[in-house]
């Protein structure tokens, strides 16, 4: 994993990028054509407004901007120059074909544990959410392998931005160049504020991204080309905020929901409470009951977080899919499984609680949460010293954490979904790889800048003093995260060497376990 | 916690298990001693012995579980086995002396040891069954033991800080009553019966104090009685987290010690 790297010189590096992001100046931002769109008399506020989110950064021929598998939380603007994006990846690795091999124990995700039921079969549960790959933000003309170029005026990155999806291509400047890095609120800001620009970026993904997103459903994957293509030119996109709702229980559903980023609760009125029934996160879909029964809404939607949908007018999609009598079926299939969470969450308002405590910590997020039963715990840190004993006697977590009922959500990294710790890793020590759960860092090339550990929501990246002596004589710091002790046959040290079975490893995609686990 | 759940085994298959073998060692006893003169120096009398040594052996072996719990794959396994097994141990060793009570010194000191050592795991696996749910159910507060004392120091200098502009009554209570039980751990075998024993008693002054305070220093007093709750509750922590600890120094010295005889008593046999 460690290959000799001049952490020196990366650091070095780094600390030159950040020289060169330059705060963007009101002049030279009025004077951008991507501004334009905005009315001209809320343009000197907005751009006040967005001007915190946004810097002008520099990059040197060859340089990388965006790292293909990242996160990124910036669309960026080309102000001058241009940029060479290239496709390393054959569509087919990150289609469910050459995937590298998922180890055995918590690391098999929660649909190919023996006796799961398929993900297919998951409720609303479109095939995107088996996996966080989707390809993302270039354009879709790009062959596996190949390139293409990117001139002023040009916005890259701003699809993985919004929709959490790692980036689907690494892009380097291929001439000197000027870029308007716009971070994500600054994005949605403006998103907010220009119709034209919130069109531009719908556009794009809507050329670029949309088809691949429906066929990524489950739901849609049978549907044929020109099918998509109507999808594509009659589906709106839409955006809210958190706890803005949606869609209210007992209203007329007019629409199909599809989310392509962010998570909405479902819920069902009981009394003066409202009864969390599941959650929806990339690649769900909503409003099926709508188009199979011309039913009202049976739930509410709201969001929990900032969530972008594409929105279909029922009418429109009934017409579309009426050729398609197995979509139909599915349909039904995920109505019924729906209806009977519905059933089940008001019969047992404990697995509401549950759920409703999943959305309300953020584990939600969490493939792989470490939890601790207290109530069998003897409390002798075997789970401690196990991890240290994989990671050369330095554990990745303590057992202190939050705790719910007798359960202790202890401070180890949870391996979320869409990690937000990826986003801003100047050297790429930060990785995932594709279709594992495992979010690592390559201490050869962590040069302790912190950006990892500022940007956990939940404060599981901690930095480590290390015996190295920075030059200026400061002990070096790196940053330190459990890693499911990737690498180890056994899986994770933690559970196998808890002696009471009190640790266990849980992915909250899979409701249904968690549910079991903490009952 | 009810006494059923305690007895009830974690894993029940291994329980019937260990019942099944344990009967099958004694019938053999039964109907062997029947039929030849019990030894424990050759047959069968000889074979136990020589069961219950290996199985000691494998029990002292326990702590080579780590790092990667080989070759029973998690800790848990081993822990099954390590009790499990530890029975079925002493066991073979009663056979082995033909149920009868030692003779001699040394076979006096084995036998003790034997069931010191089994006596004081069980002990073990009661403590282990018991506490945990005590804990987690009876308290709210969470605490790493190692820190319980520094924990218990930033509790004082919170109260402190509380009584640091208070009416002279209320700083006189807080002096002479409550801060010296703030100040000092006061553990107590008491909370293995009640996690939450003596608190009402406990805060009873405080409750009185809450009576006659005036208004503004009613919600100092209350403020005081959450951090004095807090600081019984990490009484309790550390008090039975140090038990479940400290029980093992009344079964792994003993343990070794057992060892130790039986490498001589092995040895003895094998020479003499």
């Amino acid at each position: 994993m460690s290959s000799p790297v001049d952490k020196a010189a990366l650091r070095e590096r780094y600390e030159r990028r950040l020289q060169l992001m330059v705060p963007a100046d009101m002049g030279q931002l009025r004077a951008l054509p991507l501004f334009s769109g905005i009315p001209e008399k809320a343009r000197e506020k907005v751009i006040e407004k967005v001007r915190k989110y946004i810097h002008f950064c520099s990059f040197a021929p060859g340089e990388e901007v965006l790292r293909e598998g990242d996160y990124g939380d910036s669309a960026y603007y080309i102000v001058d120059g241009s940029a060479e994006v290239v496709l390393k990846k054959a569509v087919a690795d990150t289609e469910g074909g050459a995937r590298p091999k998922v180890r055995g124990g918590a690391h098999v995700p929660a649909a190919q544990r023996p006796g799961a039921r398929p993900e297919g079969q998951m409720l609303g549960r479109g095939a995107a959410t088996s996996s966080t790959v989707i390809l993302s933000a270039f354009p879709a003309e790009i062959a596996p392998g190949g390139r293409t170029v990117l001139g002023a005026g040009e916005i890259f990155g701003e699809i993985s931005a919004l929709s959490r999806y790692p980036i689907s291509a690494t892009v380097r400047a291929e001439t000197s160049l000027s870029l308007l890095q716009i971070r994500l609120p600054g994005l949605r800001m403006l998103s907010a504020s220009s119709k034209e620009f919130k069109k531009f970026l719908d556009t794009r993904y809507r050329e670029r991204t949309l088809a691949r997103h429906l066929r990524s459903v489950s739901l849609f994957a049978e549907l044929d080309e020109p099918v998509i293509e109507s999808l594509k030119e009659k589906a709106e996109l839409v955006s809210f905020e958190p706890g803005q709702r949606i869609a209210e229980e007992g209203e007329p559903a007019e629409a199909f929901y599809l989310v392509r980023g962010g998570y909405v609760k479902v819920s069902v009125a009981t009394g003066t409470a409202d009864l969390a029934v599941t959650y929806l996160r990339t690649g769900d879909f909503a409003g099926e009951a709508s188009l199979v029964l011309d039913e009202v809404w049976p739930f509410s939607l709201q969001a929990l977080e900032h969530v972008e949908l594409v929105k279909l007018a029922k009418d429109d999609l009934k017409k579309m899919l009426a050729g398609f009598p197995g979509i139909q079926e599915e349909m039904w299939r995920a109505m019924v499984a729906r209806l009977k969470l519905r059933g089940a969450a008001t019969r047992n308002p404990v697995s509401s609680e549950y759920l409703q405590m999943a959305m309300d910590t953020g584990l939600i997020h969490g493939e792989s949460v470490l939890l601790i039963d207290l109530s069998t715990c003897t409390r002798c840190d075997e789970c401690v010293r196990g991890c240290a004993n994989a990671h050369e006697g330095q554990p990745r977590f303590i057992r202190e954490g939050e705790r719910y009922r007798n359960w202790l959500v202890p401070t180890a990294c949870y391996q979320c979904t869409d990690p937000t710790c990826m986003m801003d890793c100047p050297t790429g020590a930060i990785t995932r790889a594709v279709g594992t759960l495992e979010v690592q860092i390559n201490p050869a090339t962590c040069i302790g800048c912190g950006n990892c550990a500022a940007r956990c929501p939940w404060g599981n990246i901690t930095m480590v003093e290390m015996d190295e002596l920075r030059p200026d004589g400061k002990h070096v710091e790196l940053a330190s995260k459990c890693d499911l002790c990737f690498g180890r046959p056994e899986g994770p040290a933690c559970v196998q060497m808890c002696p009471h079975g009190s640790a266990v490893r849980v992915s909250f995609k899979d409701m249904e376990r968690v549910i079991t686990t903490l009952r | 916690m009810r006494a059923t759940q305690v007895l009830r085994p974690k894993q029940p298959r291994n329980f019937l298990a260990t019942l099944g073998v344990s009967a099958v060692l004694l019938l053999v006893h039964a109907v062997a001693s029947r039929l030849v003169p019990w030894s424990p120096k050759r047959g069968l009398g000889l074979a136990f012995g020589i069961v219950a040594a290996l199985a000691f052996v494998f029990e002292m072996s326990y702590p080579a579980r780590r790092p990667a719990a080989r070759p029973l794959f998690t800790a848990r396994n081993w822990i099954q086995v390590h009790v499990y097994l530890g029975v079925v141990a002493l066991l073979a060793a009663l056979i082995h002396a033909g149920l009868a009570w030692p003779r001699g010194g040394f076979g006096w000191w084995l036998f003790l040891l034997s069931a010191w050592t089994t006596l004081t795991g069980l002990l073990g696996v009661w403590l282990q069954k018991w506490i945990p749910p005590a804990l987690a159910e009876g308290l709210q507060v969470e605490a790493l033991y190692e820190r319980i004392p520094a924990l218990v120091e930033q509790l004082l200098a919170e109260a402190d800080a509380l009584m640091a502009e208070t009416s002279d009554v209320l700083d006189r209570f807080y002096r002479t009553e409550l801060r010296g039980r703030l100040a000092t751990l006061a553990p107590s075998w008491g909370f293995l019966l009640d996690v939450r024993g003596g608190r009402e008693r406990a805060l009873e002054p405080l409750r009185r104090m809450v009576g006659f305070a005036e208004a503004e220093e009613k919600a100092k007093v209350e403020d005081l009685m959450s951090i004095y709750t807090e600081k019984m509750e990490l009484d309790a922590q550390y008090s039975l987290q140090r038990i479940l600890r400290q029980w093992l120094w009344l079964h792994v010295p003993a343990a070794g010690l057992l060892m130790g005889l039986l490498v001589i008593h092995v040895l003895t046999w094998v020479w003499y």
